[in-house]
């Protein structure tokens, strides 16, 4: 009984097994699973090969702009210069001639530097920023007026470039941008341990300057850092309104059939339309300031709510249907039930969802030019009406900058960039485990 | 649509109130069985003392008819059982009686529920107190997964149903120890209730619906997912919670029926075919669907 049920009638009439039929097609599978899973691999090798290629050469590119070379300047800081009158009036001491004085320092050690010419090319070796760095040193201990400090200063960024092996010593001076008498004072600053890489603190506190030893990333940080805080301040609370509502309360209609298309039609329009938009309608029309992190907020909550609504509709559908019911079952009103007990199961996937859109606004560029983000903002911003820039921007305010420094600074922004998105993204997979694992 | 074959027997049947007379069935012993009844019950409808009393329940969803025309009382004190094979409208029916059908798209419910002189399928009827009066018990157990406290909580404090912090652990205990959880919960209070076993998790949820003290409690399949021992167990619950509340308890299983039960109703592809005390349904069924379905020949 049991033999003719696991045997089928062959067409030659003698009764084959099912198992050698089975058997007989096994190779076939089998090849068909490793072939399966063979693609599965390429693909993943291929995909993590660019990711691997693309973190190399940015780094390679840009590591070297963590650091930065400095010269050690003996400036005698004397009275007549720096406080003439002798009152050590902070305002006065603020506005008296670093500059001279470095030039001054400078003139000293090299006194063969004659001539309008090489005089300039002397103190192209070091940064404007120097003066600056003598100002603040004064300012914060006057004492040290009729002293001779000893200040170690940032190079200008064409001796840094030197330094690093950017800039060949091999090629004709006319093809150079040092000429021979700036390498031979290099050298010999060398040769008396006056230069020295340091690591380019000036790089994480300082806005955008047109002098790349002086220009840092902090000022865009902060820019985006407002961006971000109004868009996360008014597209988390609405994206998640609209969600719940949409999934919760909607009646399903025409209208909310309309809606929904509508809002999958939004995850799709290109970012520099809603630039154009916010141009429109947050600057031109309402008046908001330009460049101003409040209208680059505004502009990327258009651009994240779609992303926050559909993460937070699938979230909330995704919470089975029975915990709606027990609190419905027990006299939970509509509003009770979502609160208590549907938001908080959702709110991992909302917040994952909230993050990755913040990630994407965080990377968005096309529609923070539109309004004017991307104007050379030399100042920190304090504030989100202040004008400021955002990282992405400088990134491409850097990338377009004809200067070589410029070029390893802009792989290092990149480089800060991604450490924000990697942190953001590692902070979303943190809260989904730590959530999930609480429920 | 409806082929009526109309016994003309005396209407015998013990009903509270005797205006409810369209509805013929005849309840007589001796009387020839209608045996081709269609949108038609036999047997005793109506309770000696009602709870709720449903007249002519349709149940639609979308242009599908769920449930036809059914009318039947839910008695104070009683246990009425549902039985009946799968997709014959047992469930829907159910969930009429606390207006969860009012959550499904496209679901319409006609008919009129009269419970306390109210009509509580009424359209201006606020579902919130009616659940809390009505309260339901799921196939699958279902406890929020929070604590054990706060899924037994939950329903007292949406209602304000304690004044104090005292109060309210009062009702989260005894409605513990009236579901027969407490004895087994009571040291792991602060654990998620979605750990405990099968079992646990549907007295927990079934600890959940008294805690808002209801007058009537609809359970669908609540033994369903479970195996014997806590099939017994709540068996057991159920005996003990008909002293003070009207039960309507959904089954596939008969044997369930026949030991929980005071009455039992049995549906059959959306019509109510009978009821009657459970005793005279397993013993003399009077529709042969009604003893086909208990003999096994199908369903």
């Amino acid at each position: 009984m049991s033999n003719a049920a696991a045997t089928l009638p062959a067409a030659g009439g003698a009764p084959r097994r099912n198992v050698d039929i089975i058997n007989a097609g096994m190779a076939r599978r089998r090849a068909a699973e490793r072939r399966f899973r063979l693609y599965g691999r390429v693909a993943i090798g291929l995909g993590l090969a660019f990711l691997v290629i693309l973190f190399a050469s940015i780094i390679a590119n840009g590591y070297t702009a963590f650091w930065q070379t400095h010269i050690r300047l003996d400036i005698p800081l004397e009275a007549s210069v720096i406080d003439p009158d002798g009152k050590r009036d902070p305002e006065a001491l603020r506005r008296a001639d670093y500059g001279g004085l470095v030039k001054q320092t400078l003139r000293g050690m090299f006194p063969e530097a004659s001539g309008r010419r090489e005089r300039m090319a002397l103190y192209g070796l070091v940064s404007t920023g120097a003066a600056f760095d003598l100002r603040d040193r004064v300012v914060a201990d006057p004492s040290l007026i009729g002293q001779t400090v000893s200040l170690w200063v940032p190079a200008d960024d064409d001796i840094d470039m030197l330094m690093k092996g950017n800039i060949q010593r091999a090629a004709p001076e006319k093809d150079r941008r040092l000429k021979d008498n700036q390498l031979a004072w290099v050298d010999s600053l060398a040769a008396e341990g006056r230069l020295e890489t340091r690591f380019n603190v000036d790089f994480f506190t300082r806005a955008d300057s047109r002098d790349p030893e002086l220009a840092g990333i902090w000022g865009a940080a902060v820019g985006s850092f407002y961006t971000l805080l109004v868009t996360l301040l008014l597209s988390f609370p609405l994206g998640v309104a609209a969600a719940v509502y949409l999934e919760e309360f909607a009646p399903r209609n025409r209208w909310t059939d309309l809606i929904e298309v509508n809002i999958n039609n939004l995850a799709a329009v290109p970012s520099i339309v809603f630039g154009l938009l916010g141009l429109a309608v947050f600057i031109n029309f309402f008046g908001l300031p330009r460049s101003a992190p409040v209208v680059g907020g505004l502009v990327l909550t258009l651009m994240t709510l779609p992303t926050i609504i559909i993460a937070s509709r699938a979230a909330l559908k995704s919470v089975p249907p029975s915990i709606r019911e027990a609190a419905l079952g027990v006299g939970a009103s509509p509003v009770q039930a979502m609160i208590y007990h549907v938001l908080p199961l959702a709110l991992p996937g909302m917040l994952t969802g909230t993050i990755i859109g913040m990630a994407q606004a965080l990377g968005e560029t096309a529609p923070l030019l539109m309004i004017g983000m991307v104007a050379f903002i030399a100042d920190i911003p304090r504030g989100a009406f202040d004008p400021a820039t955002a990282l992405p921007v400088q990134i491409y305010l850097w990338a377009d900058s004809p200067e070589r420094a410029f070029v390893e600074r802009t792989s290092a922004a990149i480089m800060v960039l991604l450490a924000f998105l990697i942190a953001m993204n590692l902070f979303a997979v943190m809260m989904r485990r730590r959530f999930e694992r609480r429920w | 649509m409806e082929t009526q074959v109309v016994t003309m027997q005396p209407n015998l049947q013990r009903q509270s109130d005797p205006s409810e007379s369209p509805l013929r069935a005849p309840t007589s012993p001796s009387a020839p069985v209608a045996r081709e009844v269609r949108g038609q019950t036999v047997g005793e409808l109506r309770s000696r003392d009602p709870r709720m009393r449903c007249t002519d329940i349709n149940v639609y969803y979308g242009e599908k008819q769920a449930v036809k025309n059914v009318n039947i009382d839910v008695g104070n004190n009683e246990v009425l059982a549902m039985i009946g094979p799968s997709g014959c409208g047992k469930t829907t029916f159910l969930r009429c009686l606390n207006r969860m059908n009012d959550t499904i798209a496209g679901c319409r419910v006609t008919g009129e529920i009269m419970m306390d002189g109210t009509d509580i399928n009424g359209r201006d009827v606020d579902v919130v107190p009616l659940r809390a009066q009505v309260s339901m018990v799921f196939q699958k157990p279902n406890p929020f997964p929070k604590s054990i406290w706060e899924n037994v909580a939950f329903g007292p404090r949406i209602h304000g149903l304690a004044q104090s912090k005292a109060e309210l652990e009062e009702i989260v205990v005894s409605s513990l120890q009236r579901a027969g959880l407490w004895n087994e919960v009571k040291d792991r209070l602060q654990e998620p209730g979605t750990g405990l076993s099968g079992g646990q998790q549907q007295r927990l949820c079934i600890a959940r619906s008294i805690a808002v003290h209801p007058e009537v409690i609809l359970m669908d399949e609540p033994c369903s997912a479970l195996d014997p021992i806590s099939t017994a167990r709540i068996e057991e619950l159920i005996d003990e919670l008909r002293e003070n509340y009207s039960i309507c308890i959904v089954t596939h299983s008969m044997q369930q029926a026949a030991r929980v039960s005071q009455r039992t109703a049995y549906f059959h592809l959306g019509d109510l075919i009978e009821v009657g005390d459970t005793k005279e349904i397993f013993t003399r069924p009077q529709h042969q669907l009604t003893e086909d379905y208990i003999t096994g020949r199908f369903g």
